[in-house]
């Protein structure tokens, strides 16, 4: 591991939130109440797919206590009634049709909950049943039924030269990206072997502890939200859109947030909620219960089909991908992950050929959007799968055989990308060690338990493309001071690591600083906290921010003492020059009078726009996880412990240690989940596990025998070497399971979760 | 609907005489009439945890409660686990060992470690896991809970 930290970096520091979160004292969102608020609740459709002949909301607006109701009749009448990212096919509220089971049909706001569930009750919708397509086959089947009679609005996204995107090109397809790199068949004809497997990937949810929740008030022209979104400025903008309103008028607040792992990601619920307030004519707030966090967004489910050329002496020649993603009824941020998920298949290695064709298909299913790891927990889980399954069928170890094919450090990721820049060889040679590969691998079978051991290695570009990210520091006379910048607190630690980084360039103490409050009318724009780019890309608008407001104050400190402002150096809130310190305070006071004066830095960052780069900017960095898994399987019952889980990521350097392994220890355990049990199951078009007592996530009594977070630090281009780690614990999980199943028990699992059915289907199958 | 009800219980050391109606959910009442938003309301049905409270010293979901079956008890929220602006050693602990992420569950869990470290001292590993198993985080991992745990029992004890 590289040890460049400073002492200021080695040191612990203490979360400048914890103190609120341990007390009780923090302010979510579920916390916001303003007079006269009303609350809302939501009618869903019963139906995984129908059409919407007549809605009858008379009884219910005659209940005493409710103020207003709203159907799909008011959201038509709105200037743009849609949403999604790049293609906008989400209506408001259902419209002509309901999509799939948990549709929004039509919304109450009463005086209290109670009444607004009464009221759903008073609601008489009638539909004329439609028959459901409920998966990526039947949707895909011809003369299957359509979910959209109409292209929606919007268009494909943007990439690089060369580099294909589509919308809507095929019947309940949504969009397609389409890579190549050489001649992928010319060159796998090529090869010594040619091997082609496929997988199953599951949906599962998000499961944040705090609901979705919302509140809403519209004065005048003037529409306010208090809103769990992590994205602020991008749900101003489809606000503005959506109401025809400017968006100067339109004013987002942010508090804590209580999780999100992207489900709380773009648009949602929210323009809902402003209709409401605006009929109701006063405040509204609509929580939703975790049961209807179920029905809001999943992760992708896919099927992956992998077709790999290897020589004989085991380098990798070429891979032509096919990505299928279960994009659910609308289009939500599937056009986004169909890019990245395609993008990612190739994994961290070499390879003379590429191509890759990947899509999001239109299903009756809950929308499927943002989950950390976006893409890339998919691609790595079949890329990985299948590398292992090659060494095996080769002969030849799978750590070796990842060891020749890894990307060395500088070498791009794709031509036109930037380069590797974590060493990955050099992360798996320390894993490997930490498990005890070499030592314990292949152990004998104990009765009917075996146990075996399997390596990963997940990569996905970090950052987000051509990310950009504005902030403000504001120095006050006491030398305290305020970082302004809108990558809402939401459990990844963005108040402590950018107020760190503000409080270095400073050089004040960590608790001299604090993080601003979020609003879109004050805080400088953010496209979100995302793609784990807090340190590095809000983190650098800070750093620029703080160093602008050194300027300022050196310049300012300079002219007081008649000297160059290259003359002095900021230290604790004094200045020094030469062997003399002066407080700045007096300095200012003296100065300015009353009330003081406030230096205020800005600064600002933007990823360069790069049509040569496949996506349309190199990647800022590469957020790989390295995994080792070992495992005892059950071959009586196929229950599958993990008794080792050893995973490595890159915080590219540390801005808080305690931080960086919460966050690859919290994704660990998400994947590990996945893996083994958590999963949104459907019967046909109907989720038979969408509440919270049925739909299992892990508890502490899920966790590994051990369980190991290894954080190396290779180096960033964030501020003092820092880059994003955010996902990278989702990456490789899943696939280090299966190749040590794989190792122990001589079977492939190709489908997640690894449950006790599975996995002794399997063995009961290859004996 | 019947009647209201006289209840009287005490919260974090001070006692409430309150007429309630009978539907009243305790963590509304918390939360809504007292103003201790430090419980919080995850899933709303008592699997979740982040409502968790005690009664008199045992952990008890808030969101299945109603507020008439707490006539005669003794509860606690996060609010009145510091005393005169200190820290709980529990507290200190998860404050010092990061033992929290977006925090939403910590309230709850705080309070359920609480009753853990009352029924036994110095609980192994296998305890915490079993005791922690009522409550959901989503977003740590648990590792860093359970790291804070041991030092609170460690805090505690002395």
């Amino acid at each position: 591991m590289n040890e460049v930290g400073t002492s200021l970096f080695r040191s612990r520091v203490t979360a400048l939130d914890g103190p609120d979160k341990v007390t009780g004292a923090a302010r979510f969102t579920f916390d916001v109440i303003l007079r006269g608020m009303l609350h809302a609740k939501v009618l869903r459709s019963p139906h995984p797919h129908a059409r919407i002949v007549a809605i009858n909301t008379s009884r219910a607006e005659a209940l005493p206590g409710v103020v207003a109701v709203v159907t799909g009749a008011d959201a038509i009448k709105l200037p743009d009634p849609y949403y999604g990212v790049a293609i906008r096919d989400q209506p408001v509220l259902a419209i002509d049709r309901a999509r799939y089971i948990g549709d929004m049909i039509a919304a109450v706001a009463a005086v209290d909950e109670e009444t607004a569930y009464r009221a759903l009750a008073l609601i008489d919708v009638r539909y004329d049943l439609l028959l459901p397509v409920t998966t990526i086959e039947e949707a895909l089947a011809d003369g299957a039924p359509l979910l959209f009679d109409a292209p929606a609005a919007g268009a494909p996204i943007k990439l690089g030269d060369g580099v294909t995107s589509l919308k809507e090109p095929r019947p309940n397809v949504l969009c397609e990206f389409g890579y190549a790199k050489g001649d992928a068949d010319a060159v796998l004809a090529k090869s010594d072997h040619i091997f082609e497997d496929r997988f199953r990937f599951s949906r599962i949810n998000h499961f944040h502890l705090e609901p979705y929740v919302n509140v809403a008030r519209v004065t005048g022209e003037q529409i306010e939200l208090w809103s769990c979104n992590q994205d602020p400025f991008v749900l101003r903008g489809d606000i503005s859109r959506i109401f025809g309103r400017p968006a100067n008028n339109i004013r987002i607040n942010a508090s804590y947030i209580g999780g999100g792992f992207g489900g709380k990601s773009f648009c949602k619920m929210e323009p809902l909620l402003v209709l409401l307030a605006m009929k109701a004519g006063r405040p509204v707030r609509l929580c939703l219960s975790l049961d209807e966090g179920l029905l809001t967004l999943t992760k992708h489910a896919g099927i992956l089909t992998l077709k790999t050329g290897v020589t004989k002496d085991g380098r990798l020649t070429a891979r032509r991908s096919e990505v299928q993603l279960d994009g659910g009824a609308y289009s939500d941020a599937s056009a986004l992950t169909v890019v990245k998920t395609g993008y990612r298949i190739t994994g961290p290695y070499r390879w003379d050929a590429v191509a890759t064709r990947a899509y999001a298909v239109r299903t009756n299913t809950v929308p499927a959007g943002s989950f950390r790891g976006f893409g890339g927990t998919q691609a790595s889980f079949a890329s990985e799968s299948q590398i292992d399954m090659i060494a095996r069928r080769l002969g030849i170890d799978p750590y070796d055989f990842r060891r020749k094919n890894l990307l060395a450090v500088g070498e791009p990721f794709q031509p036109g990308d930037s380069a590797v820049d974590s060493d990955l060889g050099g992360g798996l040679d320390e894993i490997v060690e930490r498990l005890g590969y070499r030592q314990h691998r292949r152990s004998a079978a104990q009765g009917h338990k075996a146990r075996g051991m399997g390596l990963s290695i997940g990569i996905k570009d970090g950052g987000g493309t051509a990310n950009h990210a504005q902030a403000l520091v504001k120095v006050l006379p006491s030398g305290r001071a305020i970082v302004n910048a809108a990558a809402v607190e939401i459990g990844q630690g963005a108040t402590t690591a950018l107020s760190r980084i503000a409080a270095e360039t400073l050089k004040l103490p960590l608790d001299c600083v604090r993080y601003g409050a979020i609003d879109t009318d004050h805080t400088p724009l953010d496209n979100g906290t995302h793609a784990s780019c807090g340190t590095a890309v809000t983190g650098t608008a800070v750093m620029r921010a703080a160093t602008d407001a050194c300027g300022q104050i050196l310049e300012f400190a300079a002219e007081q003492l008649g000297c160059r402002a290259d003359e002095l150096q900021l230290d604790n809130w004094t200045v020094r020059r030469g062997n003399h310190a002066h407080p700045l305070e007096p300095m200012i006071v003296e100065h300015f009078g009353g009330a003081g004066f406030e230096f205020i830095g800005r600064g600002m960052v933007k990823v360069p726009n790069d049509p040569r780069a496949p996506l349309g900017a190199a990647s800022l960095f590469w957020m790989p996880s390295w995994v080792g898994a070992e495992v005892e399987v059950d071959r009586e019952t196929g229950k599958v412990r993990v008794l080792q889980l050893v995973v490595g990521a890159d915080s590219g350097r540390s801005v808080n240690s305690v931080a960086c392994r919460g966050q690859v220890e919290g994704a660990v355990l998400q994947a590990l989940g996945q893996s083994l049990f958590e999963e949104l199951r459907y019967q046909g078009g109907e989720p038979v596990n969408a509440t919270p007592l049925d739909y299992r996530v892990p508890h502490a009594a899920d966790l590994p025998d051990h369980y190991e977070a290894v954080i190396f630090e290779y180096g960033g281009p964030g501020p003092f070497g820092a880059k994003g780690i955010g996902e990278a614990g989702m990456l490789g999980v899943a696939s280090a399971i299966a190749n040590a199943i794989h190792d122990a028990v001589g079977v492939r699992l190709t489908e997640i979760p690894f449950t006790p059915e599975r996995v002794l289907a399997a063995i009961e199958a290859s004996s | 609907m019947t009647a209201d009800i006289d209840i009287t219980v005490t919260i974090n050391r001070r006692t409430y005489r309150l007429n309630v109606p009978p539907n009243r959910i305790f963590a509304d009442l918390l939360r809504e009439d007292l103003l201790l938003t430090g419980c919080k309301i995850g899933c709303d049905q008592a699997v979740c945890g982040a409502c968790t409270v005690l009664v008199d010293g045992l952990p008890v979901t808030a969101c299945t409660t109603f507020a008439f079956e707490l006539d005669g008890t003794a509860v606690t929220t996060i609010e009145g686990l510091s005393e005169e602006g200190m820290l709980h050693p529990i507290q200190r602990t998860f404050l010092e060992h990061s033992a929290f992420q977006c925090g939403f569950c910590t309230p709850g869990m705080i309070l359920s470690v609480k009753a853990l470290l009352e029924h036994y001292s110095d609980p192994d590993e296998t305890t915490i896991r079993q005791w922690l198993d009522a409550n959901i985080c989503r977003c740590t991992g648990y590792q860093m809970i359970i790291e804070a745990v041991r030092a609170a029992a460690k805090a505690v004890a002395e």
